[in-house]
């Protein structure tokens, strides 16, 4: 290896030395010849890089250990430096790409037949293979047989088969090895088949991949090259909309200052555009001539899986730049708004962050799965319990009295000395016999069903689809089709969700003011609750603009100078206009920008500061552009730029998000806007009066169901901002440890490491002046309070888990017409809150003591001490007081409302059991103030402790522990973002969508599932149970009675199809019945239909059936058959009886069907037909080599007697007869709840098409249709009135600004008369509405 | 089937979604198989179809019943139990010593015609106790052998009727050794009553499964002697006892067609049978009957199939007059809403 470096080290420059002292160390036998979390990568020469091959050094070595390796490490660098010789001969080194096929050339004319070169041929095909392909594949064409088998037995079932296959090898066996290794191979292909074809998917998908073109620097040109052939340090261009092929390092882009903006939507669903920034030394690499002249090394940790993290340095002529995430362009996302950008590969292929990303998800099974697995050993003990009698018997009968037998010592299982002996042989026999009682093919029938269920059905769904976002259903998993149909606890995250994530700035209050006259949906629930009418087309003139819900003529047009404290409100817009991540896109004027976001609440916050006159229009890396309408200048436009500082990310640990800012004159001020809690805790003392103020008006928006945000900010002396930026940027800028160093800087002890992260942050975020607070409305989806309250008529319980205020999610829930019918005022409320007078004495105990609240230890030990009690007692006076209710007749509903605090300490272990039950007696519940973790204890709470079916419904990355956590995962798709999709097993697009996913693919799925199931149970025991009394009849022998092909093919072709037909066909009531009468879906709840008594009633008909069709059978054909005398012999009777049983058995399924479609009689028909088509050929056949043909001509014989016939119309009806009876009386007297829907609309056709046509409207009752009225007014209505004549409009907005003149109105003048104080500007906007003031 | 590796779908989307737009309609197709919309009739066990269906039965069944069992009825069976008459009193101490003496064991019976019996006559014996299903019997044959001339040494499964010193034993295995050797000859007022052997095994194993060509071979000259013997110089797919003792019967109990008589016999006639007790049954006391049965068009005396038809059908009409009275008497209302379990029990659970 030196020596390939050595001979073609010449123009490498510095970096060369390095790279032989490296490869020395491999020669050594380091693998990893550099530190572990260190790596090195050269750019813009290929040649450099050998990353790949030490690599590859450490697979090979984990086949042949260490010392092996050393040879092969110093044998190849050997045969490389003389391939390298020859390699210069041919003078094809400058050819070589590192195709494969060129090596191979090169081997055959250079290096002749010597064995060892094949290794090294090998080791260099994998170097090659390397690169930037991608491969997702689970096999390739030599893994795929033994890996894909390997995966088949982990099944029980299959490794079950598989060994009585082979014991059906040994003389033990009764039947040949044909019986059982057919069905199990049939199985088997079909598995694997299925594999194969998705695993062909897989790798053409890949092919697609590693194929498509990006631009590579060759030869100071841009030569396009297929993604496949990127190596690491090679530099390519990606154009505009282009995504990035490798992980890339940023170095130059076309835009100025060196951005450039990316989608990162593949890698966490956000569509929002983020800025990355080239490092300022390579800001001019941008045209092939400039960058031909780069050479750099970067050295960086090595590859990882975290998406947000990457430390790193750039050496160019030998200084060094550090790197950080914001240099990273990650594979997978895209570029926008730049023309093009110039980086360099860094991480390629399986080492890129995305690819690193890529985890199984843990596969979930369902509930009706797993007790299938307990049915399926049932079904084994009853196999040995028959094996068992069965062998005893055997041990008995041996005897030699039996001359004809022969039994003697030569055959150890009919040796008559030895009855042991002859018993455990015989218990093999009879397993080998009985061996069709476990159903082969259940699992891979039933998985068949659920694939297309899923695939077909929930996918395809048009009540699913949701035409706005276009987004239909999406089943991640096929597993869980039926424990939809179970659900009985539904776990729903609150924004997104239940509500639209659409966020519309409604009201705020600045300064101990409140501002904003609208009236919230939750507040029109709250009023109609109490009797008061309000009018819903008030709200129909407020709003102007997406993302802005807002009307108060004291603020609107600049009229909030004349307000008491101008200054406040001036701090309170600079802060909507500053402290924010938006990035602005699009035309900078005000009405044509779009503001990407990461939340819709921070647009909405951007929108609302514009529609306040301080217009945000433009980002650099260190600017912010603000055009503001300013007070001092009366009508005057000012663009204004801020300097960035710095800016302190939001996220859910910290709950705020920060800027340091300087102004234009030099001012330098920390903006800071967060939760209420986190801001209140880092205000400065004083001015207790706006505090409390601000407090009350938190919590009046809070009980408007609003989303609220504290404002505050902090002028800073610039010293003090210096030694702190001086600290801030030194843990940012730290090589290794930066984390750890961050944490050293804070000098704060915290568990997550994420936390540590912001700790330098804390030093600077302290004695904040409180500005006031925004609300945001965020409005309900479409359809949630009907779905709601479909769904708890529907047995299920919904839990709302919120991260909001308690009066938020309360108001939410309330159950008024608007709002979500969980709580209504029939219900007794149970609250167990930590906002109580006892508590905040307490606390304000702590905050005594010590001047900070909560950092004295003592008191928070006493105050958690306390609080444990306090929730303690709550619960238990609230359970004693449920079970009073639950004792009494009339007993209202309960519902539990807990917030985030007390729900800590509720779930401690001593206090769990008494959560669970009282809050599993609540038909609502709703936890507020919840942190994601708590929310997947809650779900695993009732998962594990209650044993009930749970799912799990969210929107953002905060709901992802809960989809995990619960039984079946909902994600809401199209909206926030992609990890709770990514992590859910099923997506939909709207919360009303799980009507129809539950109460309807769920229902239906349980119900043909349970009946699959249980059907398969049947036909094989009766089946199995048709063996075994003969097995009584034949001195326990374990002779079979059906010839091996009969029963190979029992399961896997005479009744496979009709099974499949009914598990994806059969259908109780239709689909709009099943949301009529959602009561329906209880019967899952309950499992009505998969319990063991069901499972018991089959067993006990399939006993019975076994018997009539043994015994009829037998008992018909005793004497002489015919007119002429002549009689039945086994193979006979055994034809005859098989073809009994397979019209039974498929005449019990038709009996079962809800729903006969044509498929139904096709696939039963079919079957019956098959069978005598196959048994005709069969038996007509006579098979050369066969030793013994049983079956020769038996059909023909047997079709020539009356007595098949009369047998065959008998044994049927009389074994079919119990069955009948049992659902005639069932039905008669114990009807179940779908039977009776059935009835009710027996004569009504199947309307579901004609209600398709007008989804959404047709199933609604004219209340319902009332509440999406009222709810689409405030969207639909202002579109039309806001522009036409209530606002001004932007134009003439900043055009009255600038001076232009804009003829006044009527009503401006009739409002400027209603005004309190006195209009200082004839301009002032405002609405033809008395504005309302409190 | 699950897409657990979410960023190659992403690295897919990245390639495939490039170029194509966002207004790409996602909505899925109408098709009534997707929709699950298919035409279906639902069909609904109500009071009438329950009734109707047991009724129907009923109807169907009774006359086919009523029919069998007079087809059964009309049958003559006449059943002679010997194994235990045949032995001289004095030995019936030692019956398996008997039978496997040298004595002679020529045995006189005499039956009685109860009705009168058209020809054709068959002649049955029953064995009881014998266990021709048993695993290691019925396995104990070479079909090939049988059929074949060419595959005399495919003896394969005959264990331990494969092979004597002089070479493979044709037929092979138990169930030829062990061929049925007692025999009959019946005579009425001294009158010999020919038997006829003939068209008593089912033509396609004539036919088929034992060859014109393959002639006994070795058979029966082992150590032990396990039943009858065969003419060697006739083809197996002549030796018509042989091929219906072949055909191994699927019970214990069963019987064998030994001929035909083709004579009427009168009532009260009596029939003289000489019988020729070689058989071993004893050691295993299994019982041994000769039948005389005639057939009728179903075939012979089996009066289970009319039972059951009739049982079935008799059930099945007095359930139907069961549910007619419920039904008359305290009807349930089709689709009553009040039977629905939340309308019972409004509480819910």
């Amino acid at each position: 290896m030196a020596g390939w470096r050595g001979s073609r080290g010449g123009g490498d420059g510095t970096p060369s030395d390095d790279r032989i002292a490296s490869s020395q160390t491999v020669r050594l036998g380091k693998v990893q010849p550099q530190a572990p979390g260190h790596r090195t990568v050269f750019c813009n020469d290929r040649e450099a890089n050998s990353l790949a091959k030490y690599k590859i050094m450490g697979v090979v070595n984990l086949f042949m250990g260490k010392r092996k390796i050393r040879y092969i490490h110093s044998e190849v660098n050997h045969i490389e430096s003389q391939m390298i010789a020859w390699v210069h001969d041919i003078e094809v080194v400058a050819s070589w790409s590192g195709d494969s096929l060129q090596w191979l050339l090169l081997w055959i004319v250079g290096l002749k037949g010597a064995l060892r070169y094949h290794l090294l041929g090998f080791l260099l095909w994998l170097r090659t293979s390397e690169g930037n392909s991608v491969s997702t594949t689970k096999y390739d064409v030599f893994t795929f047989l033994p890996k894909g088998l390997f995966e088949q037995f982990r099944r029980v079932a299959n490794l079950y088969f598989l060994m009585i296959s082979i014991l059906s090898c040994t003389p033990v066996s009764p039947v040949s090895p044909i019986t059982n290794v057919l069905p199990l191979s049939l199985v088997l292909l079909v598995s694997l088949v299925k594999e194969a074809w998705e695993d062909w998917k897989r790798f053409q998908n890949d092919m697609s991949i590693n194929n498509s073109n990006v631009e590579v620097l060759q030869d100071w040109n841009w030569v396009p090259t297929p993604w496949k052939k990127l190596q690491v340090g090679d530099i390519i261009r990606v154009n505009q909309d282009g995504f990035f092929p490798a992980d890339l390092m940023f170095l130059a882009s076309t835009n100025p200052d060196g951005v450039c903006y990316v989608e990162t939507a593949n890698l966490d669903g956000e569509t929002n555009l983020k800025i990355r920034k080239a490092p300022e030394r390579t800001w001019d690499f941008v045209s092939p001539d400039k960058v031909s002249e780069f050479k750099g090394e970067v050295q960086c940790e090595q590859p990882n899986n975290s998406l947000y993290t990457f430390t790193g340095n750039l050496i160019i002529d030998k200084q060094i730049l550090p790197l950080s995430p914001n240099q990273l362009l990650l594979r997978g996302c895209s570029l926008r708004n730049t023309e093009y950008i110039v980086g360099a590969v860094i991480f390629t292929g399986h080492e890129t962050k995305v690819m690193m990303n890529s985890m199984k998800i843990p596969s979930k099974r369902s509930t009706l799965e797993k007790k299938l697995d307990k049915l399926i050993l049932a079904l084994f003990t009853v196999l040995f319990c028959m094996c068992l009698l069965g062998s005893i018997g055997s041990g008995v009968f041996i005897n030699s009295k039996y001359h004809y037998l022969r039994f003697d010592t030569s055959e150890a299982q009919f040796d008559p000395d030895h009855r042991f002996v002859v018993a455990i042989l015989t218990f093999f026999t009879l397993i080998t016999l009985y061996s069709p009682i476990i159903p082969i093919s259940l699992y891979v029938s039933v998985e068949m069903i659920k694939f297309i269920q899923s695939t077909q059905f929930i996918n395809n769904d048009l009540r699913m689809y949701h035409a706005e976002s276009n987004t239909p259903a999406l089943a991640r998993t096929s597993n869980l089709n039926e424990e939809l149909g179970q659900v009985e606890y539904i776990f729903s995250d609150k924004t997104g969700t239940l509500t639209r994530n659409l966020m519309e700035f409604f009201k705020c209050s600045i300064g101990g003011e409140v501002y904003g006259t609208g009236v919230s949906e939750t507040e029109i629930g709250a009023a109609q609750r109490t009797g008061v009418k309000v009018d819903a087309q008030k709200r129909s003139s407020a709003a102007s603009e997406r993302g802005f819900n807002f009307d108060d003529a004291r603020l609107m047009r600049g009229a909030w100078r004349n307000e008491p404290n101008p200054d406040c409100c001036k701090e309170f817009f600079r802060c909507l206009a500053i402290c924010h991540t938006v990035l602005p896109e699009g035309d900078e004027s005000p009405e044509r920008i779009r503001y990407q976001a990461a939340s819709p609440d921070e647009a909405a916050l951007v929108v609302a500061a514009k529609n306040f006159g301080f217009f945000f229009y433009r980002r650099t890396p260190t600017m912010i552009y603000v055009r503001e309408s300013h007070v001092d200048k009366m009508g005057k436009v000012q663009d204004v730029p801020y300097e960035i500082l710095n800016v302190l990310e939001f996220n859910s640990t910290r709950k705020r998000q920060s800027v340091v800012c300087r102004y234009p004159d030099g001012r330098l001020v920390l903006y800071c806007k967060g939760a209420d809690t986190v801001i209140y805790e880092r205000l400065v003392d004083g001015n207790p009066d706006l505090k409390r103020m601000s407090r009350e008006h938190l919590e009046q928006f809070g009980a408007s169901g609003l989303r609220t945000l504290c404002l505050a900010y902090k002028n800073l002396k610039p010293d003090v901002y210096e030694s702190w930026n001086e600290k801030y940027i030194h843990a940012k800028s730290a090589l290794r440890d930066r984390e750890k160093k961050l944490d050293e800087v804070s000098g704060h002890q915290y568990s997550q490491p994420n936390i540590k992260k912001f700790q330098v942050a804390e030093q600077i975020e302290k004695d904040l002046i409180l500005i006031g607070c925004t609300a945001i409305e965020d409005k309900l989806q479409e359809g949630v309070p009907a779905c709601i309250e479909t769904l708890s008529r529907a047995g299920i319980k919904i839990w709302v888990l919120t991260g909001d205020k308690m009066e938020t999610a309360i108001n939410i829930a309330y159950g008024s017409e608007v709002a979500c019918k969980l709580i209504n005022n029939g219900m007794k409320q149970f609250v167990i809150s930590s906002e109580t007078e006892a508590i905040r004495e307490v606390e304000d105990k702590a905050c005594h003591t010590s001047r900070r609240c909560f950092s004295h230890l003592g008191d928070q030990i006493e105050l958690a001490r306390y609080m444990k009690e306090l929730v303690k007692n709550e619960l238990k006076s609230c359970h004693e007081e449920a079970q009073k209710f639950l004792h009494m007749d009339s007993a209202p509903k309960l519902a539990l409302i807990i917030d985030g605090k007390c729900l800590m300490y509720a779930l401690d272990p001593s206090l769990r059991g008494m959560l669970l039950n009282f809050s599993l007696n609540c038909t609502a519940v709703v936890c507020c103030r919840v942190s994601p973790l708590q929310k997947a204890q809650v779900t695993s709470l009732v998962k594990k402790g209650a044993n009930k079916i749970t799912l799990s419904i969210g929107d953002g990355a905060n709901d992802v522990s809960m989809i995990q956590a619960a039984h079946v995962g909902v994600g809401i798709s199209g909206q926030e973002g992609m990890q709770a999709v990514m992590a859910s097993d099923f997506a939909i697009a709207q919360f009303r969508f799980l009507t129809d996913l539950l109460l309807v693919h769920g229902r239906w799925s349980y119900h043909r599932i349970c009946k699959v199931v249980t059907y398969f149970f049947y036909k094989n025991l009766t089946f199995t149970l048709t063996q075994f009394w003969f097995t009584f009849e034949t001195g326990f022998s374990g002779q079979r009675l059906y010839d091996d092909w009969f029963q190979s093919l029992y399961n896997v072709i005479f009744t496979a199809l009709p099974v499949i037909i009914i598990g994806l066909f059969d259908k109780d009531v239709s689909a709009n019945l099943s949301k009529k009468y959602p009561e329906l879906y209880k019967e899952g709840i309950r499992n009505a239909f998969f319990k063991w008594r069901v499972v018991a009633t089959w067993a006990f008909f399939a006993i019975y059936q076994s018997l009539v069709l043994y015994y009829f059978v037998v008992a018909s054909s005793k004497r002489a058959i015919n007119s002429s005398g002549k009689l039945f012999g086994l193979w006979d009777v055994s034809t005859m009886a098989f073809t009994c049983v397979i019209v039974t058995v498929n005449l019990r399924l038709l009996m079962m069907c809800n729903t006969l479609t044509r498929w139904h009689h096709i696939s039963v028909g079919g079957s019956i037909l098959f069978w005598f088509i196959f048994v005709f050929i069969y038996s007509g056949v006579a098979l050369p080599n066969k030793e013994q043909e049983n079956i020769y001509f038996v059909i023909y014989v047997l079709m020539s007697t009356i007595y098949f016939y009369l047998t065959l119309i008998l044994v049927p009806v009389a074994a079919l007869f119990c069955d009948f009876l049992y659902m005639g009386v069932q039905r008669w007297f114990f009807p179940y709840d779908y039977q009776i829907v059935q009835e009710i609309h027996r004569h009504e056709a199947d309307t579901s098409r004609i209600g398709l046509l007008e989804v959404g409207q047709s199933q609604l009752t004219p209340d319902e249709v009332r509440s999406y009225a009222i709810m689409q007014l405030p969207g639909e209505k202002s579109r039309h009135t806001g522009f036409a004549f209530d606002s001004p409009g932007y134009e003439s907005f900043f055009a009255s600004q600038a001076g232009v003149f804009v003829p006044q109105k009527a009503w401006d003048v009739a409002r400027r008369a209603s005004m309190r104080s006195k209009p200082k500007t004839p301009r002032t906007p405002r609405t033809p509405r008395t504005p309302q003031r409190n | 089937m699950n897409s657990g590796t979410p960023s190659s779908s992403a690295a897919g989307a990245g390639s495939a979604d490039s170029t194509a737009p966002r207004r790409n309609s996602k909505r899925p197709k109408y098709s009534r198989f997707t929709q699950q919309e298919l035409p279906a009739c639902k069909p609904i066990l109500t009071p009438k179809w329950v009734i109707g269906t047991f009724l129907l039965v009923s109807v169907i069944f009774i006359p086919i019943g009523v029919v069998s069992l007079f087809a059964s009825r009309d049958v003559v069976e006449i059943v002679d139990r010997y194994e235990t008459d045949c032995i001289p009193e004095a030995l019936r101490n030692d019956k398996v010593g008997f039978i496997q003496s040298d004595r002679s064991k020529t045995c006189q019976r005499t039956l009685r015609v109860p009705k009168n019996m058209k020809q054709p006559i068959y002649v049955y014996y029953q064995l009881d106790n014998f266990y021709q299903n048993h695993r290691r019997y019925v396995k104990s044959r070479s079909d090939q052998q049988l059929r074949n001339n060419g595959s005399l040494q495919d003896t394969g499964p005959c264990k331990p009727e494969d092979n004597t010193a002089g070479g493979p034993i044709v037929p092979c295995g138990l169930i030829a050794w062990s061929l049925f050797n007692d025999t009959y000859g019946f005579t009425r007022n001294n009158q010999q009553l020919n038997v006829s052997k003939r068209d008593i095994s089912w033509k396609s194993d004539r036919e088929h499964k034992f060859g014109k060509n393959v002639f006994p071979r070795n058979f029966q000259n082992g150590t032990l002697r396990g039943g009858a013997t065969l003419k060697p110089n006739v083809s197996l797919s002549e030796q018509e006892d042989l091929i219906v003792w072949m055909r191994t019967a699927a019970l214990p109990t069963f019987r064998k067609l030994y001929g035909k008589i083709e004579v009427d016999l009168q009532r009260d006639d009596f029939i003289n049978v000489t019988l020729e007790n070689n058989y071993n049954t004893y050691s295993f006391s299994g019982k041994k009957k000769l039948v005389l049965s005639t057939t009728s068009w179903l075939g012979g005396k089996n009066d289970f199939v009319g039972i059951a038809y009739l049982t079935v059908g008799g059930l099945c009409f007095f359930l139907a007059l069961v549910f007619l009275l419920i039904y008359l008497i305290k009807p349930r209302q089709l689709g009553d809403p009040s039977y629905l379990s939340w309308n019972r029990n409004p509480s819910g659970h």
